[in-house]
């Protein structure tokens, strides 16, 4: 879509105490019905439009042709293990390389597409409520003075590396889980059958706390900036009808804001989905399904880290690549549902506003 | 509630004072950027790191930056020789793991690789015409984490039936008996290994293959293999810092590693049976006593081992680990390699087997014996550039 608006320079000469025109698109030209005087033909754009046109227009082109690019040799290079397997390796279960004992090879996707969606599944269930109350209550509950530090707080904690992450793993959360955490969860949750197996401290449980505490920021982030975007006056009007903190938030902040942290729980998603360095260090990476969640795992961007450069064999590395088409493809599934869910609710809000 | 929800974004969020910090936040970060970018492109960084100088003879060219990759089993050496080697050539050495190293210099993005496992025959295949150079040589030793429990001895027989998963706790009868001395505990032996494709993995697997048969069979040797239990971690440090951490857990890792982690590891037996912990005199006893029959730089080395060496004190698990550069350095590095480039690479390379070895002992690494230094003199004479022979600059042999 062009868009065709009046240059920021232009209005700020033109009139020293205007207020900025908004940039106006086609679309919005069109249904409006403004003054077509706003909208230039263009072969009368100054100089100045054209580069600025010129410009947004190049770094759109460039981002598209690097999508492309990223897919098509993403399958290329996977082309011999498509050719081999098919749709086999969606449903194939092992990942066994060629070794002097046995030139026998296979490649399936599932043990890493189940150990991605159970990390980034875990992360979401606990991350979620920690992101949420942290970022309700520094938009809505917070003293004043609080406010700016946990915020800064919060901030500095999605600024940290993910190697970092990684080593605190295995220094902090590691050891922990081993000998705190996994046996009383395997004492008093055992009977789920979700926690067997031998306790080594590390696997998909740990991995996914880790991404819990790696998504908090992102989604704390964002769902409070939305959350201060929740103008004063819808506070208000609940309040002086009586309603308490918690309906407050819960009748007018939330369904304002739900939006956006759906948005932010997108981003979030889409970290833990692809986390490299801190699941690496922390999931034990076993070419194998989980058993248990104390069990360990690889999810697809553990084994591609692990195994892209390990020489096993044109196949093995065909294989390798194409599960990383495949977590392409998860994400695009994760942004798609969202869009769509996104789409319900606000379809459903226009209905409500309808009323 | 009724109160109906405004449909337009609000006017009246809360306006941020940060965003002007922000951009010039933003701009500084670029301008510093520009300056290092320019910076690297105008050689500002190079040749400055290198302090005092080596105490070789080489005169080799100035200016020259050669980069490297692979095993982490010889990192720490390989930071040492680029810490010292002078002559205004910078070395920069990633430790990406042999298997990273080998597709790295098949693919020439460096200008050499480095690898514990020798090049397979279908690797030979992938990149013709590699030199294959022994630059150094290690012992690979079994590191534990076993509180209160001190020194403890292990057999091949023993240690691959740990990997297999047969011997799952620490106070099984097999490890008793070779410990009678020591309080071993009731707890399962958590077993971590390589989880990126590693020449200590092949060493290590090399030496289980020797000593079980079920391991030869249904394992095998390779940088990377079918675990049949336990834990993976990335490179020699993640292995180290985890089996460091780890009450109970077992590993293995070069000898560097453990000594510098200050990690607690055993004594191996060895085919006279004798149990050796092992160090930098009885690694290097073994590759001595090796008589190992060195291929041509460009042949197989697929097979040559100083595994179980037959001296009555040698460390069992002893392994070359190798150089791998490009016979011909015309476009060996991409476009980049000139010809003062090929000359600080030979420089350095020569360098390395010669006066560098005298760094070998403070770091726990075997100085290569005189037959290989001898060999490999030959092999980097061999090397050329636009078909003319590069010689070195260094002069005669130290």
């Amino acid at each position: 879509m062009r868009c065709v608006g009046l240059t920021a320079g232009r209005s700020r000469g033109s009139g020293g105490g205007d207020s900025p025109i908004p940039a106006v698109t086609d679309s919005e030209a069109g249904t409006t019905g403004t003054a077509p005087s706003l909208r230039r033909s263009p072969g009368r754009r100054p100089i100045p439009d054209l580069l600025f046109f010129g410009l947004v227009t190049l770094g759109a082109v460039v981002l598209l042709v690097l999508i492309f690019s990223i897919v098509i040799i993403l399958a290329s290079q996977s082309e011999l293990s498509f050719r081999t397997y098919g749709l086999g390796y969606l449903v194939g279960t092992r990942w066994i390389v060629p070794t002097s004992a046995s030139p026998f090879q296979v490649y399936g996707a599932v043990p890493f597409i189940v150990g991605t969606l159970l990390t980034s599944g875990i992360a979401l269930l606990l991350g979620l409520p920690l992101a949420l109350g942290s970022a309700i209550f520094v938009a809505t509950q917070a003293p004043n003075f609080l406010r700016g530090t946990l915020g800064t707080a919060v901030e500095l904690l999605a600024a940290i590396p993910s190697v970092v992450y990684g080593f605190w793993g295995i220094y902090v959360v590691v050891p922990l889980m081993r000998t705190t955490v996994d046996p009383a969860l395997k004492q008093y949750l055992g009977w789920t059958g979700a926690f067997g197996g031998p306790v080594t401290g590390d696997g998909v449980l740990t991995s996914g706390i880790i991404l819990a505490i790696m998504i908090v920021p992102t989604i704390s982030a964002v769902s409070r900036e939305t959350l201060f975007a929740v103008p004063a006056s819808q506070r208000e009007a609940a309040l002086s009808l009586g309603a308490t903190s918690w309906e407050t938030t819960r009748i007018a902040s939330l369904p304002y804001a739900r939006i956006g942290i759906f948005g932010a729980i997108v981003l979030g998603l889409g970290r833990a989905l692809g986390e490299t360095m801190a699941v690496t260090m922390t999931i034990g990476n076993r070419d194998a399904i989980p058993t248990s969640l104390l069990s360990q795992g690889q999810t697809i961007s553990s084994l591609i880290a692990n195994e892209l450069t390990s020489n096993s064999g044109p196949l093995q590395y065909s294989a390798v690549v194409e599960a990383g088409l495949i977590l392409l493809l998860i994400s695009l599934l994760v942004n798609v549902a969202a869009r769509l869910l996104l789409w319900r609710v606000s379809g459903g809000r226009r209905v409500v506003l309808a009323q | 509630m009724s109160t109906p929800a405004p449909t337009s974004p609000p006017s009246d969020a809360i306006v941020r004072q940060k965003s002007r910090t922000g951009v010039y936040v933003a701009v500084a970060i670029v301008i510093v950027l520009v300056l290092v970018v320019a910076g690297f492109s105008a050689g500002w960084f190079k040749g400055s790191s290198p302090g005092g100088g080596s105490p070789g003879v080489c005169q080799p060219p100035s200016g020259t930056y050669i980069e490297g990759a692979g095993s982490s089993l010889v990192f720490p050496l390989m930071y040492q020789w680029e810490t010292v080697y002078g002559g205004g050539t910078a070395v920069n050495y990633a430790s990406v793991g042999s298997s990273s190293g080998i597709t790295d210099i098949s693919a020439k993005t460096v200008a050499y690789g480095a690898s514990d496992a020798p090049l397979d025959a279908a690797q030979r295949q992938t990149a013709t015409g590699l030199l294959t150079i022994p630059e150094s040589a290690g012992g690979v030793v079994p590191i534990y984490n076993l509180p209160g429990v001190g020194a403890l001895d292990f057999n091949g027989t023993v240690l691959a039936n740990i990997y297999l998963g047969t011997i799952t706790q620490w106070n099984d009868p097999a490890l008793v008996a070779l410990n009678p001395k020591a309080s071993l505990p009731d707890q399962p032996i958590q077993v971590v290994w390589r989880s990126d494709g590693s020449g200590t993995s092949f060493i290590w697997t090399s030496y289980l293959s020797l000593e079980s048969p079920t391991w030869a069979q249904n394992v095998g040797k390779g940088t990377e293999v079918n675990w049949p239990v336990g834990t993976g971690q990335a490179k020699n440090a993640g292995v180290s810092a985890y089996v460091g951490e780890t009450p109970y857990t077992i590993g293995y890792v070069d000898l560097n590693y453990a000594l510098t982690d200050a990690i607690q590891y055993g004594s191996v037996e060895n085919p006279s049976g004798t149990f050796v912990l092992a160090n930098v005199t009885n690694t290097a006893t073994a590759l001595t006593d090796a008589h190992l029959t060195l291929p041509t730089a460009g042949g197989d080395w697929y097979n040559v081992s100083a595994l179980n060496s037959p001296g009555s004190g040698d460390y069992p698990i002893t392994s070359l680990t190798y150089v791998l550069v490009y016979q011909n350095l015309s476009g060996a590095y991409g476009s980049s390699m000139g010809m003062t480039d090929a000359q600080g690479l030979v420089d350095f390379l020569y360098w390395a087997v010669t006066t560098g070895q005298s760094y070998s002992t403070q770091l726990f690494y075997v100085p290569l014996p005189a037959y290989i230094v001898t060999a490999d003199e030959a092999s980097i004479g061999s090397i050329t550039y636009n078909g003319a022979s590069v010689p070195n600059s260094c002069g005669a042999s130290v």
